[in-house]
């Protein structure tokens, strides 16, 4: 009896809130043939629904609690002067639209969809063509971005925006985006306790994702493809980065992950495939790295300038032209079971565990880092005497760079 | 005739080193302060020093740091982009600085460059923020 009563309680509820929540339909042969008119007739909890079609509209503002759903992706296009959709409201929805035109300005920071001082927003399905800035998230917090796609046509010239960009907030979960062709793919600046998982980020000018004074966020599972840089992580506190894959930066200023004054990161299970330089570090204190890949990269990993407290344990080096180098005196980092495709070691206790110290740090890396033009007597038959004298009797590498457990066989 | 020639060649190789502003190749050129690629046409700024090499960066803050970190007397050039002229080089020494909190510089400091004076105080004017010269911005940023 009290079941049946709770149903009949929750049922006359959700009929209550149905007969609550008008929809304005949008179309050419509907009763609202203009997105705007329809958002600014709406009232708070309303459903703007748009039908298929091609809609020249700019500046609509949704200063209200409202659903603005696209069916069968219905076109916004703008004027390219003015943003498309700017949200000052908390709790709106906006899925399943193409934008295009959105404004350009080179003096402007101009996007095609704009949340500004907004909380408990959703941002879903769009599809967002050549803006200058594609969503711009400032000032808002718990907020969704997921499973949009952002298409820029910048190439070398720098006149794009970026596609995600975070502007102060917290609480934002950006999702299953797919993003080309910007200036950094995603980028969050003073943005904290944030997620970005399973994105595709490739063939950003500069930066696949880019962190800047953002603290206990954490980035899993995404793809960074071809970037001018796959990641940059600067100036940042407690950041976690997890399963990512960095692929193909290369280049003369291209890294897979650049990290710049960061602390207390976690750096586990990712892949760095051929990468000019897989990490690149410089004032990086307390880092862990673990269970990692570099592969076919030019340098898997570079220190220089105050690395303290870095922590490689059970990655895999594989098949790169220089494993390491560092570049600083003062050292108490540590290397401990990982394998290096280049260990010539023995290990007579069949314990799994070679039995000489593995030193990554090879001569010839020690003097491209003083004079880089040197890089043309890779491979050939002088540097690879001096390696070996090097390596029979240490005099210039720094001694205390070692591995003393590394592992026989590739950690799996 | 050789003394001519000597001359000349002197002449021209003096020519070569001289101190000449170098174009930013923006989305190719790295910061040589914080490595960052130069993408902010309306941030970046470049130092020359005497023997006419270019050091390049995506932001003023960055110019201000590095040359704070050496000897003033190595650079002959200081250069900042105008805000208000995007991807032009002015001379620093004698432009106007914005902090302003409501426009973001690459790295943080909120810090633009103006021509004139009279820009820096009506953009000042439009978004709130701290007008400095050249002098009282390197003494702010030192601190």
């Amino acid at each position: 009896m009290y079941q049946k009563l709770m149903w009949g309680i929750a049922l006359g509820l959700a009929w209550w809130g149905r007969v609550q929540a008008a929809t304005l339909e949008v179309c050419a042969q509907c009763p609202w043939q203009s997105v705007r008119q329809a958002v600014e007739a709406a009232a708070p909890g309303d459903v703007v629904r748009v039908r298929p079609g091609g809609y020249k509209e700019h500046s609509i503002q949704i200063n209200k609690k409202l659903v603005l759903q696209g069916t069968g992706f219905p076109v916004l296009e703008g004027n390219d002067l003015e943003e498309i959709l700017i949200i000052t409201a908390d709790s709106v929805r906006v899925e399943g639209f193409e934008l295009r035109r959105a404004g350009k300005s080179q003096l402007k920071d101009q996007a095609a969809i704009r949340v500004r001082k907004a909380r408990y927003f959703v941002i879903q399905q769009n599809r967002i063509v050549d803006a200058y800035f594609g969503i711009y998230l400032e000032h808002s917090s718990h907020g969704l971005v997921e499973g949009n796609v952002l298409l820029g046509t910048a190439t070398h010239e720098a006149s794009a925006g970026n596609a995600i960009h975070g502007w102060y907030g917290r609480h934002l979960e950006i999702s299953s985006n797919y993003i080309k062709g910007h200036r950094d793919g995603v980028y969050l600046e003073f943005v904290d306790s944030s997620l970005v998982v399973n994105n595709i980020s490739e063939y950003n000018v500069r930066y696949g994702l880019h962190y800047m004074f953002s603290n206990d966020d954490q980035y899993v599972c995404n793809v960074f493809r071809s970037n001018g840089a796959g990641v940059a992580v600067m100036f940042s506190k407690r950041i976690q980065m997890r399963e990512n894959r960095f692929e193909r930066n290369w280049g003369t200023t291209a890294y897979g992950l650049l990290l710049k004054e960061i602390y207390d990161a976690d750096i586990q299970d990712n892949h760095f495939l051929y990468n000019t330089v897989g990490i690149f570090l410089e004032g990086a204190t307390r880092i862990s790295y673990q269970r990692n890949e570099f592969q076919y990269n030019g340098w898997a990993v570079q220190m220089t300038g105050g690395c303290l407290d870095n922590h490689f344990t059970r990655n895999n080096f594989l098949a790169n032209t220089l494993d390491l180098v560092v570049n600083s005196r003062v050292n108490n980092n540590t290397f401990n079971g990982n394998y290096w495709s280049e260990y010539t070691g023995y290990d007579l206790n069949r314990d799994g565990t070679g039995d000489v110290p593995h030193r990554p740090v090879k001569l010839f890396s020690y003097i491209l880092a003083q004079s880089p033009e040197s890089i043309v007597l890779l491979r050939s038959f002088f540097i690879d005497l001096l390696n070996f004298s090097e390596k029979v009797s240490p005099a210039l590498t720094p001694q205390d760079v070692a591995d003393y457990s590394p592992s026989m066989s590739k950690i799996s | 005739m050789r003394k001519w020639l000597f001359a000349a060649a002197m002449v021209w190789l003096l020519a070569a080193c001289s101190p000449k502003p170098k174009p930013i190749q923006y989305g190719v050129d790295l910061c040589a302060f914080c490595h960052m690629s130069i993408v902010d046409r309306q941030h970046a700024a470049e130092l020359v020093n005497t023997k006419g090499k270019a050091f390049k960066f995506d932001a003023i803050e960055c110019m201000i740091q590095y040359a704070n970190l050496h000897d003033s007397k190595d650079f002959a050039l200081y250069l900042v982009n105008d805000y208000l002229a995007p991807g032009q080089l002015i001379d620093a020494t004698a432009s106007t600085y914005l902090i302003s909190p409501n426009i973001p510089s690459p790295m943080g400091a909120f810090l633009s460059a103006f021509d004139r004076r009279e820009n820096a105080e009506d953009i000042q004017a439009e978004q709130g923020g701290e007008v400095f010269d050249w002098e009282g911005i390197r003494e702010r940023m030192r601190r």
